[in-house]
């Protein structure tokens, strides 16, 4: 990577900070996923234990480790490692959705993508910049809502049941794995939008799809139909490699200047 | 050696649309040129293959010997773009603008902001140096880019209608610029606007456009002497020859259409003889506008 791909990164992050719509678009989802929703839930648990205990006999469904005898502990653990890793991922499809769509169609939207596809880099220079500026983004993003989250959580694990809950194997693939090939699939769909698409919302409609199968994913865990292990998330997060690879690499076929600079 | 060459130069978009057919043009170091021509001639469309941003359906271009369309990046490189389309961010200043584009052109930010300041001097937007660019009326946007296409002192300028929205004294102050830049740093200037009276103050040499086709090409003088030669002498008299009458403008002044010098003093004789008194003569070659529209007028009575 050279100086002026550099540039072009800084001036994309920067862009998006400076934006306050966008911005507050970004933080709005993991604030509700990662300190409202494990907020709200234990403290509900919490304050109304009754509720808790029809929640302990869904729980006898999953395999559970055994805790310190605790239902409150188990409930805090059901959340952190069963319920949460499938919303988190809701995080950097939306990151780097919004991010893209900025750096992609609103540079088009705005008139500057021109400007931009003048000056003295290759095509292959500027894909690459753009892509690994919502990259960046999607993955600070994510680390900012993981850390929030555990904050979080271990605060009201502490204060309720007087020990830590941790996280296991599972976050490591969600955070090393699934996280980073999630959102540079959401570029590529991004990218291969922004030739039709006519503004960031156009665009942005594009990484709804990859929501579904999240989605799909919660309610079969949910239902009974599935359980999401370790082993099947770490078989996602190859298969979501490979689809990445693939994707990059057709998007990178459609960043044309003639398709580009289309409409 | 050519800065710029065109060889049968056509470009078909793919709904079939002939934007540009078959253009030979060559210019070399230090030229303004005027590519000149009402809105769809071809105008933009031959910047953008010349920037590589369009593949040549027939023909090639040539910038500095490179073909655009297969080392852009390095073509981009020699040369700085101003088009309406190519615009910067709103969300920065004026100077910040200038050391992000600075930045990308491979200049350190130092470097950037020195000459970016010196630009901004050069085309009156110091004051508004820290305001962003969202707060900049048309005519300081226009501007702007105009120094953010001089901020890597670029060999070759593209410009398409740069003076657009812009007030005269501004439009004036440009015009200098580019004047400068090609006579003092051998800058070569590829200029394509409809303005042709603007065109004739900074243009040493012209390509008019229409549809597509390059109509004729040359300095003022050979678009002259191919189009329409001759000049127009007017004269502001009293008691006109009966046979004169006819040339005479609702204004009562007389423009006749000559074709040498010797027919100055024949008409003046013929007006003093008929016991009219002359109090101006002058004589008027044809302009650029002129030129332009006896070719698109020939043109039409041809078909």
């Amino acid at each position: 990577m050279n100086t002026q791909m550099a540039a072009i990164i800084k001036k994309d992050m920067q862009s998006i900070t400076c934006n306050k719509r966008m911005f507050t678009t970004l933080l709005v989802v993991p604030i509700v996923l990662t300190i409202f929703l494990p907020f709200v839930f234990i403290l509900s648990i919490y304050f109304v234990p009754e509720e808790g205990k029809e929640l302990l006999a869904l729980l006898e469904m999953f395999p559970i480790p055994v805790q310190s005898g605790s239902s409150l502990k188990s409930i805090i653990w059901f959340m952190l490692n069963i319920l949460l890793p499938v919303f988190f991922l809701i995080i950097p499809i939306m990151a780097s959705s919004v991010m893209s769509a900025a750096s992609f169609v609103g540079e088009k939207e705005k008139r500057t993508l021109e400007t931009l596809l003048y000056c003295p880099l290759s095509l292959k220079q500027i894909f690459r910049a753009k892509v690994i500026a919502s990259f960046l983004i999607s993955m600070l993003v994510s680390a900012i809502s993981f850390t929030s989250m555990l904050i979080v959580i271990e605060t009201l694990s502490y204060a309720i049941t007087g020990s830590f809950t941790f996280p296991d194997a599972k976050w490591f693939f969600i955070l090393f794995l699934i996280a980073p090939t999630i959102s540079l699939i959401a570029i590529t769909l991004i990218v291969q939008m922004s030739a039709r698409a006519q503004s960031i919302e156009d665009a942005q409609q594009g990484a709804v799809f990859l929501l579904i199968p999240v989605l799909l994913l919660l309610i079969g865990q949910f239902t009974g139909i599935l359980f999401i292990s370790t082993w099947l998330l770490l078989v996602i997060g190859i298969l979501c490699a490979l689809a990445a690879g693939l994707l990059l690499k057709k998007s990178m076929n459609h960043f044309q200047y003639e398709t580009l600079l289309k409409n | 050696m050519n800065v710029i060459t065109l060889t049968e130069l056509s470009k078909i978009y793919p709904g079939g649309k002939k934007a540009v057919d078959s253009v030979n043009i060559t210019l070399s170091s230090g030229e303004v040129f005027g590519f000149l021509g009402p809105n769809g001639a071809g105008k933009t469309t031959t910047i953008k293959l010349l920037g590589g941003m369009l593949t040549p359906t027939q023909g090639s271009c040539t910038v500095f010997s490179l073909d655009p369309a297969k080392n852009p990046e390095k073509v981009h490189a020699l040369c700085g773009v101003v088009t309406e389309h190519a615009q910067m961010y709103d969300a920065l200043t004026g100077i910040q603008n200038l050391i992000f584009y600075g930045s990308i052109y491979g200049l350190t930010p130092s470097e950037s902001k020195k000459r970016g300041l010196e630009l901004l001097k050069q085309l009156e937007l110091y004051d508004a140096k820290d305001q962003k660019l969202s707060a900049y009326s048309t005519g300081m946007r226009q501007r702007l880019s105009f120094a953010r296409a001089l901020i890597h002192q670029p060999k070759i300028l593209f410009l398409d209608e740069p003076t657009s929205g812009l007030d005269p004294e501004s439009a004036q102050n440009v015009h200098d610029m580019i004047r400068l830049l090609s006579k003092e740093n051998g800058i070569t200037v590829f200029l394509c606007t409809h303005q042709l009276r603007y065109a004739q103050e900074i243009c040493t040499r012209y390509g008019l456009m229409e549809k597509g086709n390059l109509l004729a090409e040359g300095t003022l003088t050979q678009l002259r002497s191919k189009v329409c030669s001759g000049a127009t002498m007017k004269i502001k008299a009293t008691e006109i020859p009966h046979e004169l009458s006819c040339y005479q403008t609702p204004e009562g002044i007389l423009e006749i259409p000559i074709q040498s010098e010797e027919e100055i003093p024949k008409t003046a004789r013929r007006i003093i003889e008929s016991g009219g008194n002359i109090y101006h003569i002058s004589t008027v070659l044809p302009s650029l506008e002129d030129i332009y529209f006896h070719l698109t007028t020939r043109k039409e009575s041809l078909k």
